[in-house]
């Protein structure tokens, strides 16, 4: 939809900032200016992000900006909708009407979310250079944000120049928004702009020629440039106490017949379109013309739309009840019968649950959740079918069940385990109640499921032995096989691995027997996951494969293997963004953290940590985790504040008695004891969890645990098989270790092992590793050390001269100079770093080079001289 | 938010422009409060108030700055004991 200038130029022209053009925003109009021509002169897309706060002149800049600077470009705007449950991808479907092409075709048959990008992409191509509005996201549907991170993420392709425009002091901490917003952090492409409030001249000079005391005006709007104009425009002559009661002052000076055109429009979010009026109100002369020169309401494409949505609120809760029973009634009519196009489900469900009519709201709401899950907006589901569920006291009891039961599914999909184990404990009830014993023992097993992920692990298990020892009573089915894979999962979080996989084999055989592949799935996620990944992408399972990618790259980190992780958690993320799986994301997200923590991405790994921790959820195992990485960056870095972020982890972990939750706070207390020098307190951090761990064969966890008592010099058990590098760690085996690191591009590992073989060289190559990766708290451990040894004149920061280390070795020569000063051989020091003998060739030569030198015993020499190396 | 008191040691003399670092600050809710520049080093004690200590360094290196310490600190003065 291009906005023509000339319907916003008459709106415009009734209020008191037309005149004035736009007060205090030219730095913002020149920034849009300017990116625009970016896009125009490099064909390359860019993202601006306009926030601030209600009434702030969001919209007014936009407006502005598209009628009198965007020359030459294409505009093209989407709204979102201020309803409980929006319709879903409504922005882009006003897009659609007006962009044409591929993306009308593709958004009209549906696509999948990423064909929908790509032809967005493609017709944006044949408009170019366009500006994209999206206006008020904070409103948006989960399916639009869905778009809007894919788009935005794929920025460089876009030939447009694309506009959010949000409120900010109105997104609570778990607004899907929120994500989206840490997500664009990272990018170079985002540009932001927050609009402030107008300073006291700029609201002086608004209110000089109304005559009215500016210091009193500007005190009881704060600058809010529409309670200014709505303000100035509500007579001047007196300064209403609230805004409210200015808006509705400005409408009881229209006629009674105007005024209740004005509730009829902030009745029917987000637009109230001329038929639907009609429809309403029947043919009423000169009422919207009345409302329009008013300044209150304005004419869009789409439809009548008030000038701010903060008027229309103080409209909608101003109507009388019952006049808004009977508008509500007769929207729901109008709506379910539109002179053209489908009728829009969220629409009608919102205005038949506003309008007490029953009947509809159980007709409307589950079809509108079904018409949300297929584009993957699962929350808008699950308020849809709570909705319906609000109204079906006649309905049979099974038919209530159903309605629990998928809310719940949904629930479970973006992690709002509350609401969805309160409904699935009411479905079970019902079945109770009911006596179907079947189904009782489903829900059973399926709030086990629910009940994992916010800590409650007893209860989690305790919920799978009822439902299998139920179903088992039973003629043998589907659901049994389900409960046993779900009481096999909950084993093996508990770390139970035999008893997981016997609980598994009997889920595997009876789902196969009966055919239930996504049982036989589940099972193959604990006895072996290759296999479950496969078959889970071979039947179309999504949910299945999301869930095992993620078993996938939390093992491979816990076993090390970093490479097969990267490639996990990449593949995971991107699958889990495309289909709406916030729950799986955010476990991925966590293990990206520790990922990045491991992999010495240190900056990456704060970042990623961050994002975990401010999307506030019921899963308790990826905020615990990602606690535990910002806390060791904190600790190794010597930066405050660690402490606190490890109590509130140990607060999540204790009472869940889970080694999966417990372990990783104490290995990082363990270490952030032994960074401080603290002996008892690695003691006691690692004391209580080894027994366990050695019982439930945790060897990564041993291995973590152990190292550090090692460190500490204390002693550790080394009977229990543990992953490669701790098992040299336990073995006392530090040299090995470090390389084995070193070579996993673990480096802080690496620098840590390296200054535990007591070697000077080694401790100075140690601290130098150290202090590259700005880990001062541990750079200080080991500086203590060689301090100890009465060594000198030790850098206190990271080298950045040539001056400690004047032939610029890297830190891989250093090593190999090192040894090569001891009279090793090629191929020994090949053995010792765990390199081939081809790459210690290269190290050498390319050392001899940067050091002058021609012989190996030139280069020892020169090693001594500077230091790098002790003389014979 | 909490106070940080950070102290950069720089390797020569440093040429900032101030307007450029607080903008950049800005984006990660950091607000520069005062510094104290060292008479004889090229080391700087700057007061923050910052939400973390990550969006301190994140600052930081936007603006090509060094981190050597990050103190987390409170208001001590005498007026308050008079």
């Amino acid at each position: 939809m291009c906005l023509s200038a000339s319907t916003a130029g008459a709106v415009l022209a009734t209020s008191v900032i037309a005149r004035k053009g736009l007060l205090e925003r030219e730095g913002e109009l020149a920034l849009l200016g300017e990116l625009l021509a970016n896009v125009k002169s490099d064909g390359c897309g860019a993202v601006v992000l306009v926030s601030g706060e209600a009434g702030v002149g969001k919209t007014a800049l936009l407006r502005q900006f598209c009628d009198h600077q965007a020359s030459g470009a294409q505009i093209f705007r989407g709204a979102c909708d201020p309803l409980f449950t929006p319709e879903p991808l409504g922005p882009l479907l006003d897009i659609a009407a007006g962009l044409g092409g591929d993306f009308a075709e593709a958004l009209g048959d549906r696509r999948e979310l990423h064909e929908l990008v790509g032809a967005l992409i493609r017709t944006l191509a044949t408009r170019r250079p366009a500006v994209l509005a999206f206006e008020d996201v904070h409103w948006a549907d989960e399916a639009t944000l869905d778009v809007l991170r894919v788009l935005i993420r794929k920025i460089e392709d876009v030939t447009a120049l694309v506009v959010l425009t949000f409120r900010d002091d109105e997104l609570e901490w778990s607004h899907p928004l929120r994500r989206t917003l840490g997500e664009l952090a990272k990018q170079r492409s985002v540009t932001r702009v927050k609009l402030t409030p107008l300073s006291p001249d700029g609201v002086a000079e608004l209110a000089r020629p109304q005559g009215v005391d500016a210091g009193e005006l500007y005190r009881t709007t704060g600058g809010n440039p529409f309670f200014v104009v709505e303000v100035l425009a509500s007579g001047g002559d007196r300064i209403p106490a609230t805004v409210r009661e200015a808006v509705l002052a400005r409408g009881s000076r229209l006629t009674s017949s105007a005024r209740s055109l004005l509730e009829a429009v902030a009745l029917v979010p987000p637009q109230a379109e001329l038929w639907l009026l009609e429809a309403l109100l029947g043919s009423r002369g000169n009422d919207l013309e009345d409302c329009l020169a008013s300044g209150m309401l304005r004419s869009e494409p789409a439809g009548i739309v008030f000038r701010h949505e903060l008027a229309r609120l103080a409209v909608e809760e101003s109507v009388a009840p019952d006049r808004a029973l009977a508008i509500h009634r007769r929207a729901l009519a109008a709506l379910a019968d539109p002179p053209n196009g489908a009728a829009d489900l969220a629409r009608l469900a919102h205005h038949a649950e506003s309008a007490r009519d029953v009947e509809s709201v159980l007709a409307y709401a589950p079809a509108a959740a079904e018409r949300a899950e297929a584009v993957g907006a699962h929350r808008e589901a699950a308020a849809q079918y709570a909705r319906a569920f609000r109204f079906a006291d006649g309905l049979p009891p099974q038919g209530r069940a159903d309605l629990l039961e998928h809310q719940a599914e949904a629930c479970y999909l973006t992690d709002q385990y509350e609401e969805g184990i309160a409904a699935l404990e009411c479905a079970l009830e019902i079945h109770r109640a009911e006596g179907d014993r079947l189904r009782e023992g489903d829900v059973l097993a399926r709030l086990s499921d629910f009940l994992w992920c916010p800590g409650q692990a007893h209860e989690s298990e305790r919920r799978a032995r009822e439902a299998v020892t139920l179903l088992e009573s039973l003629p043998h089915q589907r659901e049994l096989a389900h409960a046993y894979s779900v009481l096999a999962f909950s084993c093996d979080r508990g770390s139970r691995g035999a008893e997981a996989a016997e609980w598994a084999s009997r889920a595997l055989e009876l789902a196969e027997r009966v055919g239930d592949e996504p049982t036989a799935v589940n099972a193959l996620m604990v006895l072996d996951a290759d296999q479950a990944l496969e078959r889970a992408r071979r039947a179309g399972l999504d949910r299945h494969v999301a869930t095992t990618l993620t078993i996938l790259a939390g093992a491979n980190l816990s076993r090390c293997r970093y490479r097969e992780a990267a490639r996990y958690i990449r593949e995971g993320l991107d699958f889990c963004e495309e289909r709406g799986f916030e729950l799986s994301q955010l476990y991925l997200l966590a293990f990206r953290a520790r990922f990045e923590l491991d992999q010495g991405r240190w900056n990456e790994a704060a970042d990623t940590a961050e994002t975990v921790l401010t999307i506030h959820r019921t899963s308790t195992s990826p905020r615990i985790s990602a606690l535990c990485v910002l806390a060791l960056l904190r600790a190794r870095r010597g930066d405050p504040g660690w402490s606190e972020l490890l109590d509130e982890a140990e607060q999540l972990a204790e009472p869940t008695g889970e080694l999966g939750r417990r372990g990783p706070v104490a290995a990082a207390k363990a270490e952030t004891a032994w960074l401080a020098g603290d002996r008892e307190g690695v003691a006691t951090a690692t004391e209580e969890l080894i027994p366990l761990a050695r019982d439930l064969s945790e060897g990564r966890l041993l291995g973590e645990l152990g190292s550090w008592r090692r460190l500490a010099g204390l002693e550790a058990d080394v009977t229990t098989p543990v992953p490669g590098p701790f098992r040299l760690q336990l073995e006392g085996a530090w040299a090995d270790a470090a390389a084995r690191w070193a070579e996993l591009g673990c480096h802080y590992q690496a620098a840590v092992a390296r200054a535990e073989t007591g070697d000077e060289i080694q401790l100075r190559l140690a601290l130098d590793e150290l202090q590259g990766l700005r880990a001062s708290a541990a750079a200080a451990v080991v500086a203590r050390r060689l301090r100890e040894r009465g060594v000198r004149g030790l850098p206190r920061g990271p080298r950045r001269s040539t001056r400690e280390n004047p032939a610029e070795l890297t830190a891989r020569e250093l090593e190999v100079l090192a040894l090569v000063a001891k009279g090793l051989r090629n191929t020994e020091i090949a053995e010792r770093l765990f390199l081939s003998k081809r790459t210690v060739d290269r190290h050498v030569s390319a050392l001899l080079r940067k050091l002058s030198v021609r012989t190996r015993a030139q280069a020892g020499a020169e090693a001594v001289r500077l230091g790098l190396a002790q003389g014979e | 938010m909490p106070r940080y008191l950070v102290e950069r040691r720089f390797p020569h003399a440093p040429e900032l422009s101030v307007d450029a670092v607080i903008e950049r600050n800005a984006g990660d809710g950091v607000t520069w409060m005062h510094s104290y520049v060292c008479e004889d080093a090229p080391t700087m004690l700057c007061l923050y108030e910052a939400p973390s200590p990550e969006a301190i360094r994140r600052a930081a290196r936007r603006s090509d700055l060094p981190v050597d310490r990050i103190t987390q600190v409170r208001v001590l003065d005498p007026y308050s004991y008079i």
